[in-house]
């Protein structure tokens, strides 16, 4: 890299490029002094490039802002390309709704106000429009108030930009920032307050109030802004080059540039409730959602004790950082992109110590509901790479963060807390396994449903997968007693591996291995299933035969598995042809596989990519009375659930993919034939001379070609067409298998949830009340009382460790209902999209009036749906 | 995302020398694959483990275990194919350089895997970084090849027993000093249960007699390794005893 690309990518910080020093002043001074002779050479791309950096490294603005301001006095034209440029950008971002790109920015348009490159009017007339549209849109006469997730991002926009330029922008313009924040505080009195409910990483059961009452993340920034206002706009998160230089920096000109505009929202629903509102308002929640909940997990006295508006800044740099250094260069080996993610997120150009506040952004990522901007196993990473980086001081604040989870996990999200079994037992995997065990060694006094228990339990099996039994074992030797929770050890459990096994079926079996050894094929084997046994001995035991020793011959690794899968699939298909069979199926393979839950999940998910089962089958299976008993002691059946419906998922998404490129296809494929078409017309009727007379049409030999690549063309129009047409009749079988999935899914919830929550709350039942959902909070009320009486001691006594009797009182039937519906709460949360346009449907044949109004709750927190 | 610190042009600076085309063919199958190299494993590492860590990047479709050529056993890398190319970049970005099974594991982009890549190159049939490897690491088959021939050499020649090999303790596991503490090793439980050693007999089993010799000779290598430390992951697991056709026929057909 040219050395001034080098000075402005690493301007700020410490490193070579500046001598190791760490002055703002002088980078900018030495980068300046480079850039300047470098836009005297004809054609550099500087402007690209620093508007790249600008954008991906937002945390530098200030810096960026300065040098473009001190471009501006000697060369106009660049600082006005930069101007237009950014102005370009921001059209455009608005345009496709590309929320970071419009943030960063606008950011950018403050910087430049602040270094006297932009007239102030000019950011004030971005505001404004910004506003003007959000009032527009949550305006019930003439907006669409279903879109108030955009109107609210643009308000937080503008929000965000005040504490990079708040100061100058009331110097320079104080009448129209007054305007605009009056602008501001009308909108937030017209608005609805944005509720939580669904998406809040702890479920607020002490105070049912308390949500309703709690600003929500607008509020909050205004409260923070104001906060700002009051002190003076002063603040120690926005470093301020510009002063330094403000001598110099007032004798370029002000640019200024014309007016942006906002796209317009869709049509109105035909009204402000019921499902087209509801429809549309997840879609927009979807395209503009809220960038991060925050996490209050540590104890006052513990976080850094900063400014509000410190922390929402702070907040802002680490989720850029997360954002735009998002591992890719890994690429390029020699740029361990990873490396800059955490240095950049440890060398913050702020003047406190943020390692608590890192810790809970990072973790409020990981837990973001529905989903967090990238994959939980991201964030895994970074906090790795963070140990590494501050070793001294980051694993403490991690263990801090684990131990404050652990002790509110009755209250934790039931996504999020398989969230943090995966990434802690990922974690520790990466870190020798290490840690105090016996601090929660307490935990099997406590009885087998109690959430702390199962996290315990569910984070040692998935250790056992990550590593193996004994090197687990090992690692809990400070709380040897913790083995009880370890899975069994054991392989496989072949029904015909033991003498005592019924000698005809363990001949069968032994036959079977010896045609599978010989390499007969899947039909010979099943001509000899059909004369030997089902004949013979009849279907039940031909299945369990067939299916045991089958599985049997695949157990040695998973491709073993797909191995015999592939080569007999036939064979399982015919003796599993209908829903009770493949229930019959997956009952002996969780039979064969009982001691390892990771095998049990993986055969099935691998037999359903077979089509041996289907989705349907297994969402049955899932709740047989047997499996219903494990719902709140076990993340087994949820797994095996969860894996059911992303597959699914994924076969649909993998269609959508397809179809888009088809249709592009489609569109190229038309495009060439009607050129070669367009060539072959201009070709016939063109004049010949042949053998002296003119004839109609150029040469035979190109008219022969021309007229047989227009065939082709043709062919491959049609071809391209035949496969979308295909492609399309698949999506929308998939669709409504799908549909089909989804009903099965709330009626099997509702039936098992309905007899247990009636069983169990049956006397509030019978409170006649008009207003179900009052109703439902009151029943959540009882339970959770309970549950917050009992919250408190583990905390007291997991400091002193001593911990005697069941420290845990939710009883066994309250905790499966509230398990269970706290996954009926999250599935309904991570496909709400799927799940969304089949809702006149499911609320026909699932949600009537006679479901359980605590179920509905469920169904409508996790659909956000009011 | 961060292009700015990446040049565009250089996409991996490992060129497959077994790559059939030109050097923009193997660059546009890199950028393209769905396929994933894992290197740098234990030799003890399962397909469970590399499916429970890989599938957190996406659903997998098929896992490649690399083999020794000779024995047949993992000798330390494999292909991982995903079903989107999004999970193939996720799985390089986020698991590449972490750890799996104490070794911190390298993932990359791979041009494809087809049959005969799952075998090491190296002349003794392992990886050709094992070949010429002279540290001693047990979780992957001890000294590198070379090592362990002159090894075995010496002891043809003068141990009938206890000889030279005896006086030539393995170092122990630099690896771990480095984390310091006895964490996680050494335990006696180790040696429990351990049906890894069965596995090995029934591999080489199915080989027959023409390379009883090598099988002999890896056989007291492994014996003399375990000596020192005890073998490791007994998640090999043992099922029926007819599942060597199986073995071979998926080698085949891959």
């Amino acid at each position: 890299m040219s050395s001034w690309r080098n000075l402005i990518l690493r301007i700020g910080e410490k490193c070579p490029e500046y001598g190791g020093t760490n002055d703002f002043k002088d980078h900018i001074e030495t980068c300046f002094g480079v850039v300047r002779r470098e836009l005297e050479q004809p054609g550099s791309d500087i402007l690209t490039f620093l508007l790249q950096c600008a954008e991906q490294l937002p945390h530098k603005i200030p810096l960026y802002g300065t040098l473009v301001g001190l471009l501006n006095v000697e060369n106009e034209d660049f600082a006005r390309n930069v101007v237009e440029n950014t102005q370009k950008n921001l059209q455009d971002a608005l345009e496709y709704g590309n929320c970071d790109r419009i943030r960063v920015l606008m950011r950018f348009l403050t910087a430049l106000v602040c270094s006297k490159v932009l007239q102030a009017s000019s950011l004030v007339v971005v505001f404004e429009t910004l506003l003007s549209s959000a009032a527009t849109t949550v305006d019930e006469e003439k907006g669409n108030p279903s879109w108030q997730a955009c109107a609210d991002f643009y308000i937080s926009c503008i929000l965000s930009c005040l504490p990079w330029g708040g100061s100058e922008l009331v110097e320079q313009v104080p009448e129209e920032i007054e305007r605009v924040m009056v602008g501001i505080q009308a909108y937030l009195s017209i608005r609805r307050r944005v509720s939580n409910v669904g998406v809040s990483v702890f479920e607020d059961i002490d105070a049912p109030g308390k949500a309703t009452n709690e600003k929500d993340f607008l509020e909050d920034l205004w409260g923070r802004i104001q906060d700002l206002s009051n002190n003076g706009w002063k603040l120690d998160s926005v470093p301020r080059p510009q002063l330094s230089f403000e001598a110099q920096l007032v004798a370029g000109k002000s640019h200024d540039f014309g007016p942006i505009s906002c796209p317009e929202q869709p049509d109105p629903p035909a009204a402000l409730s019921g499902i087209s509102f509801g429809k549309q308002k997840h879609e927009a929640e979807l395209k503009y959602p809220q960038r991060i909940r925050r996490l209050n997990i540590f104890p006052a006295n513990k976080t850094e004790d900063l400014q509000s508006i410190d922390r929402f800044v702070v907040e802002e740099y680490l989720l850029d950082v997360l954002l735009f250094l998002n591992g890719w260069s890994f690429l390029d080996k020699e740029v361990d992109d990873r490396k800059e993610c955490a240095a950049y997120m440890v060398g913050l150009p702020v003047p406190f110590r943020y390692e608590y506040l890192m810790a809970e952004t990072i973790f409020s990522q990981l837990l973001l509901l529905p989903q967090p901007p990238f994959k939980p196993i991201y964030y895994t990473l970074v906090i790795i790479d963070l140990c590494k980086a501050l070793p001294g001081a980051f694993p403490a604040v991690v263990a801090g963060a684990v131990r404050s989870l652990f002790d509110r996990i009755a209250e934790l999200d039931m996504e999020c807390r398989t969230r943090l079994i995966l990434w802690f037992s990922h974690h520790l995997s990466n870190f020798q396994f290490i840690w105090p065990w016996d601090e929660w060694s307490y935990v099997l006094d406590l009885p087998k449903w109690a959430p702390q228990r199962v996290f315990v339990q569910e984070v040692l099996e998935r250790e056992v997968r990550l590593s193996y039994w004994d090197k687990v074992k090992q690692s809990i030797e400070n709380a040897p007693a913790l083995e009880e929770l370890l899975p069994p050890k054991g392989g496989p459990n072949f029904k015909y591996g033991a003498d005592d096994s019924d000698k005809i079926e363990l001949a069968l079996s032994a036959e079977l291995k010896s045609m599978v050894k010989g390499r007969q094929t899947a039909r010979e084997v099943i001509s000899w299933m059909e004369g030997s046994i089902i004949a013979v001995q009849g279907w039940e035991i031909a299945l369990r035969v067939v299916v045991q020793t089958l599985l049997d011959i695949g157990s040695k690794s998973f491709t073993h598995l797909i191995t015999v899968l592939e080569r007999y699939w036939q064979v399982i298909a015919k003796i599993c042809p209908d829903q009770d069979k493949e229930i019959m199926l997956i009952n002996e393979v969780s039979l064969y596989w009982k001691n390892s839950a990771q095998l049990t999940a993986l055969t099935i998910d691998r037999m359903m990519g077979y089509r041996l089962l289907s989705n349907l089958a297994i969402v049955k299976w899932v709740f047989t009375p047997t499996n219903i008993e494990q719902f709140h002691t076990s993340d087994r059946l949820w797994e095996i659930l969860r894996n059911a419906i992303s597959k699914t998922y994924n076969r649909i998404t993998d269609l959508r993919k397809e179809i888009s490129y088809l249709k592009r296809s489609v569109l190229s494929a038309e495009e060439a034939a009607s050129k070669v078409k367009a060539e072959l017309e201009l070709a016939e009727s063109k004049l010949t001379l042949m053998d002296g007379e003119p004839v109609l049409g150029e040469n035979p030999v190109r008219m022969k070609r021309l007229k047989s690549s227009a065939e082709r063309a043709k062919e491959e129009v049609v071809s391209v067409y035949e496969s979308l047409e295909a492609k399309e009749a698949l999506l929308s079988r998939a669709l409504d298998e799908n549909e089909a999935l989804f009903l099965s899914l709330y009626k099997n919830f509702s039936n098992v949830l309905m007899e247990r929550l009636h069983g169990l709350l049956g006397n509030n039942m019978l409170r006649k009340s008009g207003k179900a959902d009052a109703m439902a909070i009151d029943l959540e009320d009882s339970s959770a009382m309970e549950l917050d009486k009992e919250s408190e001691r583990p905390q007291k006594s997991s400091s002193n460790g001593g911990r005697t009797g069941s420290g845990y009182s939710v009883g066994e039937k309250d905790q499966w209902c509230l398990s269970t519906l706290g996954y009926v709460k999250a599935f309904s949360r991570q496909y709400a999209s799927e799940i969304w346009p089949h809702i006149e449907k499911l609320d026909a044949e699932v949600l009537t009036e006679e479901v359980h109004p605590l179920f509905r709750k469920a169904v409508y927190s996790g659909l956000r749906r009011e | 995302m961060a292009l700015l610190f990446k040049d565009p042009n250089k996409i991996s600076a490992y060129r497959d020398r077994r790559f059939p085309g030109t050097q923009e063919e193997f660059e546009h199958a890199l950028l393209t694959s769905i396929t994933v190299y894992v290197g740098n494993m234990s030799f003890y590492t399962t397909e469970e483990q590399v499916y429970e860590l890989f599938s957190r990047a996406g659903e997998i479709k098929k896992i490649v275990m690399g083999l020794d050529k000779n024995t047949k056993t993992p000798c330390g890398f494999c292909f991982i194919m995903y079903y989107s190319r999004e999970d193939a970049e996720d799985a390089v970005k986020y698991i590449s350089g972490t750890i799996l099974d104490d070794r911190p594991i390298r993932v990359d982009f791979d041009w494809g895997f087809q049959e005969g890549r799952q075998w090491g190159r190296g002349r003794s049939g392992g990886q050709v970084r094992d070949e010429y490897r002279t540290d001693y690491d047990p979780d992957i088959g001890g000294y590198g090849k070379l090592v362990q021939r002159e090894l075995e050499a010496q002891r043809q020649l003068v141990d009938y027993g206890t000889g030279s090999l005896a006086s030539l303790p393995p170092v122990m596991v630099p690896q771990y000093g480095r984390h310091g503490g006895n964490h996680g090793h050494g335990g006696s439980h180790r040696h429990g249960g351990r049906d890894y050693h069965r596995k090995r007999h029934r591999e080489d089993d199915r080989h027959g007699m023409d390379i009883s010799k090598r099988t002999s000779d890896h056989e007291s290598r492994r014996n003399s390794d375990q000596d020192s430390r005890p073998e490791k992951n007994p998640r090999f697991r043992e099922s029926g005893d007819s599942d060597d056709d199986e073995d071979d026929d998926r080698k085949r057909r891959h």
